[in-house]
């Protein structure tokens, strides 16, 4: 125990100092200014940023780009409140119910729930990191193909529950998604599929062009189509903080949340993109009037952020620990140590105390950096959203397009999105949720990588998904949360007709 | 809550759908599919397009047994309008660069939105350029071309 | 009348000598605006971290803005294409690595870039050993050892690698050992070392900056490594050539190239001042840190080590079967 006050305390020295306390407010503005522009994201801005680093102490570079990583999360879920555009993958979920609260008048509200339901599961993941770091890395290790493809199977049951339309279209959502996400090189066989000749398809549609075609123009058109709903935004704007009401429904959710993705955001290779949609998940399934979700139910932002949150700092924990990073940004950050002639590894934390130590400290200041920066920028959102829409889409679509084409400068990513923009047009008048397709895009890849690499593990042996006692458990909630979902359908279905 | 089962949205629907499926199929056929054991890069496109296509007819079929309500026609002009905006940005960016790029944008979907007055447009592009150049030229270096 | 001949032909030769260096085919005034090092990969991996020593010294050196412009995708093929069709006048170059160089097009019939004739080497910056790891579960502290074991259970051992230039080294591990290994492709080292961690895989091959930290804390055992000499960092690791396998030498290498027909004073200008800022103690400091060898070859040198390491890969592609993909 007293070593963990005596690393704490030499955290916190580092992190609040000066020229570092500098750098993570820097960071994490940066990181919230990037997360609220749509199309570019914390990894294109880490990565651009990295030679500026060479010249900077490690330590501050370090806090500067975890900075920008969180900060995004919470510049995130600002647009996906304010105009149904996804930041990032994490903040998909954040749109369904955010959105809808926005257009009650209700952005206020949401919008401090996400940051401080965010503060509280930073806080708490900050602390888990603290005190179980290496003990966690050992479970995450646990976590084989087999695993990981049950996790990505629970990943995508989550995504059909998210609907509330029909269970069928929702279905052939996810399926549609998964398709557009095969799109591109197969690492197995080398082959380039569905890529029609080009090179720009040869990685694959990144997440920029359909997140920003599907919800962004394709929001915008549909907008301007109806021109009522224009008015919702001006007339009913009204408060700011969350009422009683919703602190009392959300507090739980945010503390499943922060459980969900402290644990979700250990596992290398895509845990912390799940966290969001679990909670979500999670949430519309326990809540006692379900029918809420999808027309603005508090819970249903409080629990994603705050598993959102939780999981962009426990991801953290495999690099530190292990030198191993679990996603694309670990990755970047393990190029900025190197650059500074650190080899990440098991010895960081006892060869350069003051720069592990340092960070993990770094990240609850920045935490704290975000809520004190976001809480009055509400009030400024909120009058922007009073901004007649026929001001306010041009700037939309002009961020969207930016946004698009900065991530590779490219316009082919632009005209994929227009194209992406179109299709959720007829989506939208079809009633087809784009979240489902989005969520599928994501997960698609991964679920065919590791079920693939599980096959080759287990040399064509399909029973080791039963087998493996992990990859059972996360199964059987699978199939249980998919039987919770179709069950009701079908028995109403069935009750329509017998009334005929 | 029950979902209304119209009938135009889950025929257009299925229809979709199934073309994707369709064009799964049609170009999957080309990559070797394997075994189940070991997975060539055709096995999941080639089983989503099957599955897209039956998704695909039973809402379509669905649909025409159970449907109701037929389809409002849409405005076509948000539709142009948004897509010609963003064409024009994405043709203009690299040749004229950031600044004209976004006239373009800006100017059209101004103008086509029906409620155009020049005053206000042209104080909207003043200070979305300026936002623009500044915070992704400038604060965030991208390497934009700014002027032609 | 002689005058006004003599006067005209020193115009017309100035004129010539003027337009010539405009257009740095003397190479006189090169180089005269900013330098471009195309890296074919996501910034900050470790040859991304080469390239930027070298753009930063270089800009010091010469006092020209050189900057390195990250093009990734297709394992290096984008930015290898991007490099081959830029303007050869030496002020585009690209940073070519093991994969993009020698691995993709020997693996892949239709590249749409040749890496002999689309380009003229410059430099062979560094070269990283690659090391055989094993999961320190295994009750093997040599590659007989493992050859003992593997062949006692054919087909039962997978090696993961995290692309394909490991790929490669594993096959050749097959051949000229003789046994029976399973290829597991991961893609990048993070999740084929958490794979040979847990235990998924048995083995690993990666360069040796990625492994230390692993094997210094014992979460794996380097049995090998690949290279014609032991490495400093790794002392008591045998090569191959020591643990018994015949005609085994693999490592990854970083280095400079430029298009084809880049005028060749151009390319000796840069070899000349690259290979000078490779000896700096402070480059060589920070290379060594990453457990990179500096080689610093000639153009000649490094042009006919490509070529063998084609030709190396080639009949190891050959005789393991591996199939060309189109």
């Amino acid at each position: 125990m007293t070593e963990i006050i005596h690393n704490l305390m030499l955290g916190f020295g580092v992190a609040l100092k000066p020229l570092y306390l500098f750098y993570c407010l820097v960071g994490v503005l940066l990181g919230t200014l990037v997360g609220v522009l749509p199309g570019i994201g914390a990894l294109a801005t880490i990565a651009m940023l990295l030679p500026v680093t060479f010249s900077l102490p490690p330590e501050a570079s370090l806090i500067m780009l975890a900075g920008i990583y969180y900060g995004a999360q919470y510049g995130g879920s600002t647009t996906s409140i304010l105009v149904n555009i996804p930041g990032e993958a994490a903040c998909v979920v954040t749109c369904i119910e955010g959105y809808q609260m926005a257009r009650q008048g209700r952005a206020g509200p949401a919008l401090s729930i996400a940051a401080l339901a965010s503060f509280f599961a930073g806080s708490i993941a900050t602390g888990i990191i603290v005190l179980f770091g290496p003990p966690l890395t050992e479970v995450a290790l646990k976590f084989g193909q087999a695993e990981y493809f049950s996790l990505m199977l629970l990943g995508l049951v989550g995504a059909v529950v998210l609907a509330h339309g029909s269970l069928l279209k929702a279905f052939a959502m996810v399926f549609l998604g998964l398709l557009f996400g095969l799109v591109g090189t197969d690492v197995y066989s080398g082959i380039t599929r569905y890529n029609f000749g080009t090179r720009e398809l040869f990685d694959g549609i990144g997440f920029v062009p359909p997140a920003i075609g599907l919800f962004g123009f394709a929001e915008i058109i549909a907008n301007m189509e109806q021109k009522e709903t224009v008015e919702v935004f001006t007339t009913k704007v009204r408060k700011m903080m969350p009422s009683r009401t919703d602190f009392q429904a959300s507090w739980k959710a945010i503390l499943r949340g922060t459980a969900l993705g402290s644990f979700l955001g250990i596992l290398p290779g895509g845990g912390a993109l799940l966290s969001s949609f679990v909670s979500y998940t999670l949430e519309k399934k326990i809540a006692a009037d379900p029918a809420r979700f999808g027309k603005g139910a508090i819970e249903g932002v409080a629990g994603p952020e705050a598993a959102n949150n939780a999981g962009a700092q426990t991801s953290f924990i495999p690099m530190l620990t292990l030198g191993i990073p679990g996603n694309a940004v670990m990755a970047l950050m393990v190029g900025a140590m190197m650059i500074q002639g650190i080899v990440p590894g098991p010895g960081v934390m006892t060869e350069r105390p003051e720069l592990f130590w340092g960070l993990i400290a770094s990240m609850w200041v920045g935490n704290l950096l975000l809520v004190v920066l976001n809480l009055p920028l509400i009030g400024i959102w909120i009058r922007l959203l009073t901004i007649p829409y026929r001001l306010l889409f041009p700037a939309i679509l002009l961020f969207c397009c930016i946004g698009t084409y900065s991530v590779n400068n490219s316009t082919f990513d632009v005209l994929m999105a227009t194209g992406f923009g179109l299709l959720g047009y007829l989506f939208r008048k079809f009633d087809c949720e784009p979240a489902p397709l989005i969520l599928g895009f994501i997960l698609g890849p991964m679920l065919e990588e590791n079920l693939r690499r599980a096959m080759l593990l287990s040399r064509g042996d399909p029973t080791v998904f039963l087998t493996r006692p992990i990859s059972l458990g996360i199964l059987l909630t699978a199939v249980f949360l998919l039987l919770l979902t179709v069950l009701p359908v079908i028995q109403r279905t069935r009750g329509v007709v017998f009334k005929e | 809550m029950k979902p209304k089962i119209s009938r135009a949205k889950d025929f257009y629907a299925g229809l979709i759908f199934a073309f994707f499926g369709v064009l799964a199929l049609w170009e999957g056929r080309h990559y070797g599919m394997g075994t189940a054991n070991r997975m060539g890069p055709g096995y999941l496109p080639n089983v989503l397009g099957v599955i897209l296509c039956l998704l695909g007819l039973i809402i379509s079929g669905r649909s025409l047994w159970l449907g109701s309500e037929t389809l409002k026609p849409g405005a076509l002009r948000p539709l142009v309008l948004v897509t010609v905006a963003v064409l024009a940005f994405t043709f203009l960016i690299q040749p004229l660069g950031l600044v004209l790029a976004t006239l373009a944008l800006v100017g059209i979907s101004s103008i086509g939105s029906g409620e155009f007055r020049l005053r206000e447009a042209v104080l909207l592009y003043l200070i979305l350029v300026v936002l623009a150049v500044g915070l992704f030229v400038y604060v965030l270096k991208i390497p934009f071309r700014v002027w032609p | 009348m002689k005058k006004c001949i003599l006067s005209i032909a020193s115009l017309a030769l100035s004129c010539l000598f003027v337009a010539l260096s405009v257009s740095g085919v003397l190479a006189l005034d090169y180089p005269n605006k900013p330098i471009r090092i195309i890296v074919p990969f996501a910034p900050g991996g470790p040859n991304d971290v080469v390239a930027r020593l070298v753009a930063e010294k270089l800009t010091e050196s010469w006092k020209q803005q050189v900057m390195v412009d990250n093009k990734p995708g297709a394992d290096g093929a984008i930015g290898m294409e991007l490099a081959a069709k830029a303007a050869p006048d030496g002020y585009t170059i690209i940073l070519g690595t093991s994969g993009s160089v020698i691995v993709t097009p020997s693996l892949y019939t239709k590249l749409r870039y040749d890496p002999v004739k689309d380009f003229a080497p410059i430099t062979h910056l560094t070269t990283t050993p690659i090391v055989l790891l094993v999961n320190p579960a295994l009750p093997v502290r040599s590659v007989k050892e493992l050859i003992a074991l593997a062949k006692t259970k054919p087909g039962q051992f997978s090696y993961a690698s995290p692309s394909s230039i490991f790929y490669l080294v594993g096959e050749m591990f097959k051949l000229r050992a003789g046994v029976d290994v399973a290829y597991i492709p991961y893609k990048g080292g993070a999740p084929s070392m958490t794979a040979l961690i847990s235990g998924e895989v048995a083995m690993l091959y990666d360069t040796i900056l990625t492994v230390v930290p692993q094997v210094k804390a014992g979460k794996a055992r380097a049995i090998a490594i690949c290279s014609a000499k032991r490495s400093p960092v790794m002392p008591d690791v045998p090569t191959m050539l020591e643990s018994g396998l015949s005609d085994f030498e693999a490592s990854s290498f970083s280095a400079l190239l430029a298009p084809a027909k880049t005028p060749p004073e151009i390319v000796q200008k840069l070899n000349t001042e690259i290979v000078r800022i490779l000896h700096m103690p402070v480059v060589q400091e920070r290379l060594s840190k990453m457990g990179a060898d500096i080689v610093g070859s000639t153009p000649a040198e490094f042009s006919t080590h490509i070529k063998a390491e084609l030709e190396k890969y080639a009949r190891v592609i050959k005789a393991a079967g591996i199939p060309r993909i189109k």
